[in-house]
């Protein structure tokens, strides 16, 4: 993972040495800078008490003799204020180098791929990953991953410049003086890797704490009726507590850790300082080194050099993060397409809509069990096929195999003859309307989301689709028809409502194939009836593959496929079937008991 | 372009709201009271450090007086260790402090939240109410632990080194006082545009979230409708968009921060020009450690310019923070136990309903002058379309709601004279929702049950003739978010479980819509009727077999009771239960 770190800077690596480039010139702007304040405070004294040394010009820079005094106080304190905003201009280059390059083209560049990626991932990888979890890679986890590049790369470079640059500049002052006041050095080093190693594990698992809570808290909300019907209000709250108490007690532990581990590194930088008052004064007083650019000059660098050994357990966290959130970021990246177009796909221009199965036999990836096997059936043009089956049976995977959302292991799966795999999957998926258990309505106008599959659909295209599907009528009614706006995936709209609605999409594009997936598994027998309504108008002209586990929603099916673990165990028409003791006479007769009496 | 919302610079820092935050954990203000006094010593001692270090180099450096620079190391030295001592425990109380505030306020909302009625879960939004819990009271949280505590620390650090400062040289710190005001003036305007651009791109953040949740959501209908290049399209822009307001705001961090910079340069550059004026000038003669003790001292007085603008963009999100937190705190119940109610004893289950009615708004009544009786025992089916007022007739039996007027009388108690929990304690449901809580099959089933033992539930699924669904999905088998883990039937069985062990005398049953395979259907059929066995139950049925059964089926119609009776009376009647049970036996297709 590091490696495919190192790769992402190692892709952007001119802009990288740009922007370390400037920080090096910001380095040696600010150490000058210092460098001028120290001699205008020796230059000073050199005047007043002229018997002190006279001040030492670095690089062995010579000045004129006759400068001196305030001319010479005048062109320090300007060349002060000239590298300052040299400093400015150099600084604003660097934040915005930085936030082009990571802002403007890291994230944009990896969030657009795993966007890319995601959309055509099979429905496996959403059902076996939590959808915030997904969510979290393209927003949070791919901004820790930049962070790599700013927040790692880019920092430990700068840190080891410039502490090369300090070393040299305080040994070329006094040797003794630097390595005694560096003594304490390492302990900072240790400090701070020892914080950043006790503390951030704590953090982490506060914040496992906290999710806790919040968990609990939203748990206690959504399922409010089940709190107050069994009158567990109390024993929740006490839960509350519990969870509360143990975040706050991890918090009081990781408060421990910050309260000591701060003042500690502080005080050892301060011990520098110590040391530098006691061997620098000393050394000043015998004229060793000078007070400004000597003592003044080393107690600023000591200072910086503290603050960059310091900085070690902020780059280590940053590693650590980016490190974890590149796992799922490539993740993602790195998931195998299963389904790809054929190099020279094949586009007919008209598609009939003949179905044929042919010994198909089909697992979900990383499964052992195959959802189907040796499955093989046909379908002519406008026949409407009934799939039964108990949960779990294989008639979703029959269905998703068809648009060819998996491609299957074993067999064939053929459209008018063609194996869909010579197919060019997008004319392949323009054939084939769909509509599923629970219909996934987006954000947007009704009119939008029948558009859904052609967005440049004419109004008139798109009342006909919702004619169609019997959704006409109640979408006149909404507040503004066909331009009312869907909050929340349509939640406002009955269950039967938004089936049609989701009918009405999978007919724009007049698809001569039909799949519909349990498409009344959500619904109340009333709401059944209105979304069968709208199927029965759908069906003319079409082959229709509907998977079911309602005799009702079977009266117009010419054929039933039984399933069960993956296989056809009875297929025929229905009132064969319907003879024949097995599952299909079982569930004629167990929902004919619930649902038909004799009065 | 929408209107932006007022900036918050604009907004007074509210003193009302911030004593209240502050006065509201008692048993912490003591710690409160010590903290204040350490931040203020700390104030103190950072300039005294800054000053000792001058007077050092000031004083036996330059006089070259070694035992002079001994007793300074030494003195230095203490003032260190106390310095770092007292931090330490600044620190330490103020993360206390604060966690302890917002401890407390986190269980205050949680129970606040408990007591609400079931009308106010209605009206609001769990993800409204749980970003009070994390996003509000985390930003007091940061506004209790820094603050107040560093915004004392800093200003106190900045005016003892103006003190010392204007002490030393009144001329010099006149160039200080000059350029303060425009680090003033700055840090305001920085701080504005940060917050304009924040806001830019937490919209901007909120539509690329929206975008992905919808992808992520609608995965099969993209695949199906070959929407992804436009869909990546879309997100492209909004991407770009994103990184646009990004990068202004490191625009605006990228010319400001250079900027402050810039004045504390010019200031040394000022300082070194005019001190050393001041120095060679031989009438004024100011001393050479001056010089070097105004050096020391200008950085602690520029420093808090910075932090003090963060603290008080800090103290402004935690007051807004705060004030939806007490807000919320604030609105009392709409309605409570009388004081006087009484506790339930055990009942045995007659529901007396008597000219009930009932609307959530003024003017759209749902329930209109229900009248009926439940004997103990009996099975009361509940019939009628989406809107009915089915689910609110339940709801006020189970004193969910209160009713506008009428009553509800349970063993001839009025529901209003009742106290709540005695009358939930003996109320068993089962949602058509099915909830369950992240957690084992075994904590779900004590939410009726405190305690119950694994014996205690087998026992009762036995009773309930599911021993052998329920062995198989294991009492220790924990349930995930979104109900991972069992299949909906069995999530339905473990509901009706749950039901089970709370050994209720009234159930409220609303069905489940079936979505499960016939086999297990049979086997919730079942464990449904068991369950029922003896108790008075009130079932929204989607099932005909389940209202065949029911000793009495009332059929509602826009919040009126339009027919009753049993299934084979109803059905003889020729009514509109008639019409509905047609529609389920002859479908159109």
């Amino acid at each position: 993972m590091l490696g495919r770190l190192i790769g992402l800077v190692w892709r952007h690596r001119w802009r990288c040495l740009f922007i370390l480039a400037i920080q090096l010139v910001l380095l040696a702007l600010g150490l000058t800078g210092l460098a001028l304040a120290g001699m205008g405070v020796d230059v000073i004294r050199y005047e007043i008490e002229s018997h002190t040394a006279p001040p030492r010009w670095p690089f062995g820079i010579r000045l004129p003799p006759d400068w001196h005094g305030m001319p010479l106080l005048a062109v320090l304190s300007g060349s002060i204020a000239v590298l300052a905003l040299l400093r400015a201009g150099l600084n604003y280059l660097y934040g915005m180098s930085v936030a082009r390059l990571v802002q403007g083209e890291i994230v944009v560049r990896l969030r657009g791929e795993l966007y890319d990626k995601l959309q055509r991932l099979d429905f496996r990888f959403f059902d076996s990953n939590a959808s915030s979890s997904l969510i979290n890679r393209l927003t949070g986890d791919v901004q820790s991953v930049r962070l790599f590049v700013d927040g790692v790369m880019i920092p430990a470079v700068i840190m080891v410049l410039s502490l090369g640059v300090y070393l040299i500049y305080m040994l070329s002052i006094h040797v003794p003086l630097t390595i005694t006041c560096l003594i304490p050095m390492p302990l900072i080093w240790i400090l701070a890797a020892r914080f950043s190693k006790e503390v951030y594990p704590r953090y982490r698992k506060a914040r496992r704490l906290f999710d806790g809570i919040v968990l609990w808290l939203s748990e206690c909300l959504q399922g409010v009726g089940v709190v107050k019907a069994f009158g567990f209000e109390k024993r929740a709250m006490e839960i509350f507590e519990e969870k509360n108490r143990a975040f706050r007690e991890q918090q009081y532990t990781t408060f421990g850790m910050v309260s000591f581990f701060t003042p500690s590194i502080n005080a050892v930088t301060q011990s520098t300082l110590i040391i530098l008052l006691g061997y620098g004064g000393w050394l000043v007083m015998h004229d060793a080194i000078p007070l400004g650019a000597g003592l003044v000059v080393f107690s600023g660098l000591l200072q910086q050099f503290g603050a960059q050994v310091a900085n070690v357990g902020g780059i280590m966290n940053s590693a650590q993060q980016s490190l974890a959130a590149a796992g799922r970021v490539f993740e993602i990246l790195d998931a195998p397409l299963t389904v790809r177009n054929a190099p020279t796909p094949l586009r007919p221009a008209a598609v009939r809509g003949e179905i044929r199965f042919e010994n198909v036999t089909f697992a979900h990836r990383g499964e052992n069990q195959p959802s189907l096997r040796e499955v093989s059936f046909s379908a002519e043009p406008g026949q409407c096929i009934g799939i039964i089956g108990a949960t779990g049976s294989g008639k979703s995977s029959l269905l998703s195999l068809v648009p060819r959302f998996y491609d299957p292991q074993s067999g064939r799966v053929c459209v008018d003859g063609c194996d869909v795999r010579e197919l060019d999957l997008e004319t392949l998926r323009a054939s084939v309307g769909m509509v599923f258990q629970e219909s996934f309505l987006f954000a947007a106008s009704v009119a939008d989301n029948i558009a859904f599959g052609q967005p440049d659909a004419s109004p008139e295209q798109i009342e006909r689709a919702a004619r169609m599907a019997a959704a006409d009528g109640f979408i006149r009614e909404l507040p503004e028809g066909y331009q009312t706006v869907l909050r929340e995936g349509g939640q406002s709209l009955s269950g039967g409502q938004r089936q049609r609605l989701a009918l009405a999409r999978a007919l724009l594009r007049d698809p001569k194939i039909l799949i519909l997936d349990d498409p009344t598994a959500a619904v109340d027998a009333h709401t059944e009836q209105e979304i069968l309504e709208g199927v029965e108008q759908a069906l003319h002209g079409r082959t229709v593959l509907l998977a079911t586990h309602r005799i009702a929603a079977l009266r117009r099916a010419h054929w039933i496929l039984v399933l069960e673990g993956g296989r056809i165990i009875q297929q025929g028409p229905p009132a064969e079937l319907a003879r024949r003791p097995g599952y299909y006479q079982n569930l004629t007769l167990l929902q004919h008991d619930h649902e038909t009496e004799a009065a | 372009m929408k209107q932006r919302p007022p900036e918050p610079e604009h907004q007074p820092l509210k003193l009302a709201l911030l004593r209240r935050v502050f006065q509201h954990t008692p048993e912490a203000r003591p710690a409160r009271n010590l903290l204040i006094v350490l931040t203020i010593l700390r104030s103190v001692q950072l300039p005294l450090l800054a000053w000792a270090l001058g007077a050092i180099i000031n004083g036996p450096i330059t006089s070259r007086s070694t035992t002079g620079l001994l007793w300074g190391i030494a003195g230095y030295t203490a003032l260190l260790v106390v310095t770092d001592y007292v931090f330490h425990y600044r620190i330490k109380l103020a993360l206390h402090y604060g966690e302890n505030v917002v401890s407390r306020l986190r269980s205050e909302l949680f129970a606040h939240l408990a007591r609400m009625p079931m009308q106010f879960h209605h009206e609001h939004r769990v993800g409204g109410l749980i970003s009070r819990l994390t996003s509000d009271i985390e930003s007091i949280r940061s506004g209790v632990q820094e603050a107040l505590f560093v915004s004392i620390v800093q200003g106190g650090q900045m005016i003892v080194a103006g003190l010392l400062m204007l002490w030393y040289e009144p001329m010099l710190f006149a160039i200080v006082a000059a350029v303060g005001p425009m680090l003033f003036l700055l840090t305001r305007k920085f701080r504005k545009s940060q917050s304009r651009m924040q806001r830019a791109i937490q919209e901007s953040f909120s539509r690329i979230t929206a975008s992905v949740t919808e992808a992520v959501g609608g995965i099969r209908v993209t695949q199906g409708f070959s929407r992804e290049e436009q869909n990546a399209g879309i997100f492209r822009e909004l991407v770009a968009d994103h990184s646009q307001y990004n990068i202004g705001a490191a625009r605006s961090t990228a010319t400001f921060t250079p900027l402050l910079e810039l004045n504390a340069q010019f200031f040394t550059a000022a300082l070194l020009l005019v001190g050393g004026w001041r120095a060679l000038h031989p009438d004024i003669g100011m001393p050479i450690g001056d010089l070097i003790m105004f050096l020391f001292l200008a950085t602690l007085f520029f420093q808090p310019f910075q932090a003090l603008g963060n603290q008080y963009g800090t103290a402004i999100s935690a007051m807004a923070g705060a004030e939806r937190v007490f807000t919320l705190l604030d609105t009392p119940p709409a309605w409570e136990d009388a004081p006087d109610a009484r506790a339930l004893g055990p009942i045995s289950g007659r529901v007396e309903v008597e000219n009930l009615s009932f609307s959530y708004a003024p003017d759209k009544p749902v329930l209109q002058n229900i009248s009926f009786v439940a004997e103990p025992g009996m099975s009361i089916a509940l019939a009628g379309h989406t809107g009915s007022g089915k689910t609110t007739l339940v709801n006020l039996i189970a004193k969910f709601y209160l009713p506008l007027s009428g009553s509800v009388k349970i063993d001839g108690h009025a529901t209003t004279a009742i106290q709540t929990e005695s009358l939930h304690r003996q109320l068993g449901v089962v949602t058509q929702q099915n909830f369950l809580f992240t957690g084992s099959i075994l904590e779900n089933l004590r939410v009726a049950r405190q305690n119950a033992t694994h014996e205690e539930a087998l026992a009762a699924a036995d009773r309930l003739g599911c021993r052998d669904e329920i062995e198989a999905i294991g009492l220790d088998t924990v349930v995930t978010e979104q109900g991972g883990g069992i299949s909906l039937g069995q999530r339905q069985l473990v509901c009706i479980l749950r039901a089970m062990l709370a050994d209720p005398r009234i159930l409220i049953l609303d069905e489940a819509t079936s979505a499960v395979d016939s086999l297990t259907e049979a086997k919730i059929q079942q464990a449904m009727t068991e369950l029922m066995r003896g108790r008075t139950s009130f079932i929204i049925a989607h099932r005909l077999s389940t209202v065949r059964k029911a000793s009495l089926v009332l059929v509602l119609d826009h919040g009126r009771i339009v027919e009753r009776g049993t299934h084979r009376e109803l059905l003889r009647a020729g009514g509109v239960y008639a019409g509905m049970y047609r529609q389920f036996v002859r479908p159109a297709l």
